[in-house]
């Protein structure tokens, strides 16, 4: 191997390196919250949709729960975020990997 | 007149009466009229002697005259069954159940009749065109007010969902990295056209109501009815409906002035009685009389329907405002 070469796949791998780094470091994190502030929005519709599903009586749930067939997916996972949520601050702690 | 009469007022005063009437009168002059009663105890049969179902019939003997009853009952069970069917269709056997209750739940809230009669508004509305005049019958002053306040309340709550929902897809669009496929997307999101659907709706109700309807409160001229209907008229204007004119029905006839038994002095006595609270309509309540209708010995029915109708000063012709 020419030392051409061997400085080529080692500018390579740096390179490869970085960009994980990048990725791993600032883009990936900055989705990851985007993604969890869409799921935070989205479990605060389901909350105005279906309050009576806690027992609070809602003026539009007659309204609302023809959407339900349509909400499958989300309502599971709303349901489940409900269930293992501690607290806010555990919810928003999960961005910061420890 | 405008196209979309409404009667409204306190329990047994006589709506259906004076809804009735007016629909006779309109079909009589030559207007193509639809009488509905969206009063769940429904009398529109019991004046014509026929009954009326869900779809607008000929009135017999009346040949300008459909009539239809409108039941919140049947309504919120077809809603459930309509809403049970896309369930099925969409969603996996696993989460059926769990989502089922939640839709049961839902049409057994107290709200359920109220939005299903809205419903049944609205369609009626929209699908009026073969008519020229359309004579509502409504239900007891509260529920009749709670129902013509929901598009302005509904209205806000539908925004608010709509705006959290835009947000929330927006942000899983955003949250997509590279290639990958968003797990919600705006467009043709069934949740976001649902939405926007029932906002139309209620804008259209809201126009219709506030600028093609024109209302008549019934009266009796005693003090709990007049009461309640100065604050229907307050709630009314609130809304920003037009309310047209008072009906006052059940006024005691006069006795002759040779007559002086005890039948005839109870007589002139309530006349009297009644003449002040007539006076009281006059001056504390800004929409005019626009009918003052004695009682009758017998029910309202056939021939009495005509003479009652003579007596409402309401315009029949159409007119936009």
């Amino acid at each position: 191997m020419t030392l051409a070469a061997r400085i080529e796949s080692f500018r390579e791998l740096v390179v490869e390196w970085l960009r994980g780094l990048y990725h791993g470091m600032i883009t990936h994190p900055a989705y990851e919250k985007i993604e969890k502030q869409a799921e935070d929005d989205e479990d605060a519709f389901m909350l105005a949709c279906f309050p009576d599903a806690f027992g609070i009586p809602s003026p539009v749930s007659y309204y609302t729960a023809e959407l339900l067939p349509y909400l499958e997916d989300e309502f599971e996972a709303w349901e489940r975020r409900m269930w293992d949520r501690g607290s806010l601050l555990e919810r928003k702690g999960h961005q910061y990997h420890f | 007149m405008r196209k979309f009469v409404f009667f409204g007022g306190k329990g047994g005063v006589g709506k259906t009466t004076m809804s009735s009437a007016y629909a006779v009168k309109c079909a009589r002059a030559g207007v193509s009229t639809l009488l509905v009663s969206t009063d769940p105890a429904h009398s529109t049969r019991d004046v014509f002697d026929q009954s009326f179902t869900d779809t607008p019939e000929p009135v017999e003997d009346e040949p300008n005259l459909d009539a239809m009853e409108i039941d919140p009952e049947t309504e919120v069970r077809e809603h459930l069954m309509e809403t049970k069917r896309a369930l099925g269709e969409q969603v996996s056997p696993a989460m059926v159940n769990e989502i089922d209750r939640q839709i049961e739940m839902a049409h057994q809230t107290p709200g359920a009749h109220e939005s299903a009669l809205f419903d049944r508004f609205i369609d009626v509305m929209r699908d009026s065109d073969q008519y020229d005049r359309i004579v509502f019958d409504t239900s007891p002053t509260g529920g009749t007010l709670r129902l013509l306040s929901l598009p302005e309340y509904l209205d806000g709550w539908i925004q608010r969902l709509l705006h959290k929902r835009k947000q929330s897809v927006k942000l899983f669009e955003r949250a997509a990295i590279g290639n990958n496929e968003p797990r919600r997307m705006m467009e043709g999101d069934p949740i976001i056209a649902r939405l926007e659907q029932r906002r139309d709706d209620f804008n259209f109700a809201k126009e219709m109501l506030q600028s093609q309807a024109a209302f008549f409160l019934v009266v009796n001229p005693d003090e709990l009815s007049i009461r309640e209907t100065k604050r229907a008229v307050e709630q009314l204007d609130d809304y920003g409906l037009d309310v047209r004119g008072l009906a006052v029905n059940r006024l005691t006839p006069e006795p002759d002035p040779d007559e002086q038994g005890r039948g005839a002095t109870f007589l002139r006595n309530r006349v009297k009685t009644e003449q002040e609270r007539l006076r009281e309509l006059r001056e504390d309540l800004s929409p005019p009389l626009v009918a003052a209708i004695e009682t009758r010995v017998a029910e309202v029915k056939g021939d009495f329907l005509g003479e009652v109708a003579d007596e409402i000063e309401v315009g029949v012709e159409l007119t936009t405002n």
